[in-house]
């Protein structure tokens, strides 16, 4: 309630990352982003767990009904699973590198996925709720909070940045792995007709370098921005449709407008959060589906027509841009 | 109750840290728990389904291999049974007419030995007949003339008598 009270004046207030009351590490805040994501982490992996076992093949004594998916849930993985391998990461990256690199991506893909779903969950108002009804919600330190889970840690640039990080180290392993480090010189400065062309061209493969060099960091650091930006921006929307009503309390309107503007901002709150769902959904997916692409584009170029195929499906679908 | 503006762009590197730790936790543990059960679950399922079909083509063209196995028996036995009822017929046709023939044979056989012994007794009455005239004849001139004929007399009176019998009857 006072973090709603609060948003109304300074909706950011509500979404930044907050430290712990009186939890610490080294002298430093423990944040409530770090707990969260532990949490969700131990969560998604009983879950995975539970839905790998009704997924897995089961003993020969069921029969051919061994080969079903034994529940709802396991079903849903299974399609999430089977639609980004087949349709998405396998064209683009071609079979041998979606069979190399599927377990990270998925993981990546549903960690990402789990910390935008709990991040549309209300725990925070709901613990600092009980709080203020138990009167313990004074003599807080500046942005720090009672509760010890829950918010949006993916709408924290430290989080976002730290999954970018992951990507960077993948896709430069990846590239050195691939194409060696005189291979992956080579194709910072553009690949190796340009290298190994005319010395006329030694400018442009100059600037290419220049270009690609920044690139290498420009291309996960726009990761962890457009997931950030897109969940701040997704929240600070929920924020301000659900605050109109205390903004009404506030400006001191009869109780029958700010009844008749708390329906509204209810029913708008609503709908944005079907549409947060999406979001969260869809920022998971471009998150993991560049990484696979930038992944691919380390790859050696004459990777057969699996990996040509792959390509066209890469530009095909570009870089979503939400 | 105002708060001081808070900075959402502002970095923090616990958190920071913390993510790329426990990300890296998950990963391990899904790559390690999770991922390989369910891949290898997919692949089962999707091997099963592959096969299936392989199965089930397997036996469609079985099936139809033998089905084209079983329409040219029939054909055949359909052929062979023709043929037989053909030779069937043309048999019985053939024994019909050998029958008639044998038949007609045997009948103008019958015939021609019925008209044989007729003629046979035909003959045998003429002689009987001739024989008895003639000993008739005999007796009733001896009676007539009182006297004995001798035999030569009496073929020559026979002989006589019976050109004329033959020149009276033609």
């Amino acid at each position: 309630m006072i973090s709603l009270l609060a948003s109304a004046s300074d909706p950011m207030s509500h979404l930044v990352d907050k430290g712990l009351h009186q939890w610490n590490i080294l002298g430093r805040p423990v944040m409530l982003s770090m707990v969260t994501m532990l949490v969700t982490a131990i969560v998604l992996v009983v879950l995975l767990r539970f839905a790998a076992r009704s997924i897995a093949t089961g003993p020969e004594s069921m029969g051919n009904k061994r080969f079903v998916t034994r529940s709802a849930f396991g079903g849903v993985i299974e399609v999430m699973v089977l639609y980004l391998r087949d349709e998405m990461l396998g064209p683009v990256m071609g079979a041998r590198l979606t069979r190399k690199y599927l377990p990270f991506l998925l993981s990546m893909f549903f960690f990402i996925l789990a910390l935008n779903i709990i991040g549309l969950i209300p725990f925070v108002e709901v613990q600092e709720f009980i709080s203020w009804r138990r009167g313990e919600q004074f003599n807080l330190a500046e942005n720090t909070t009672l509760a010890i889970f829950g918010g949006a840690a993916t709408a924290s640039i430290s989080v976002t940045g730290g999954m970018a990080v992951i990507s960077f180290v993948l896709i430069q392993v990846q590239g050195f792995r691939e194409l060696g480090v005189k291979g992956w010189l080579e194709h910072l400065c553009g690949g190796h007709d340009l290298v190994g062309g005319s010395p006329l061209l030694y400018p442009v493969a100059l600037l290419v370098f220049v270009v690609e060099f920044f690139g290498l960091f420009v291309k996960p650091a726009a990761l962890a921005i457009r997931l950030f930006a897109n969940m701040v921006a997704g929240h600070t929307l929920l924020i301000v449709f659900t605050s109109f009503g205390a903004l009404a309390a506030n400006a001191g309107l009869g109780w029958f407008g700010v009844s008749a503007i708390t329906v509204v901002s209810a029913v708008g709150s609503m709908l944005i959060t079907l549409l947060e769902v999406f979001v969260a959904l869809l920022q998971a997916f471009v998150f993991m589906f560049l990484t696979a692409v930038f992944i691919s584009l380390m790859a050696h170029e004459d990777h057969g027509q699996d990996e040509a195929h792959g390509e066209d499906a890469a530009h095909a679908h570009g870089a979503p841009a939400h | 109750m105002m708060l001081a503006s808070a900075n959402p762009l502002e970095f923090n590197l616990l958190p920071f840290i913390t993510t790329m730790v426990v990300f890296g936790t998950v990963a391990a543990a899904l790559g390690f728990f999770v991922w390989p059960k369910i891949l290898k679950g997919l692949d089962d399922r999707n091997a099963k389904i592959l096969g299936e079909i392989a199965a089930a083509e397997a036996a469609r063209t079985a099936a139809a291999a033998k089905q084209k196995e079983f329409e040219q028996k029939l054909q055949e036995a359909m052929e062979e049974s023709s043929r037989m009822i053909r030779e069937a017929k043309a048999e019985a046709v053939r024994m019909g007419e050998e029958l008639r023939v044998r038949s007609e044979a045997e009948l103008a056989e019958r015939a021609r030995r019925a008209q044989d012994e007729i003629e046979s007794a035909r003959r045998t009455a003429v002689a009987e007949l001739e024989s008895h005239a003639a000993t008739l004849a005999v007796s009733i001139a001896s009676r007539i003339l009182k006297r004995e004929i001798s035999a030569s007399d009496q073929k020559r009176m026979v002989e006589e008598s019976l050109a004329g019998m033959q020149g009276k009857s033609s």
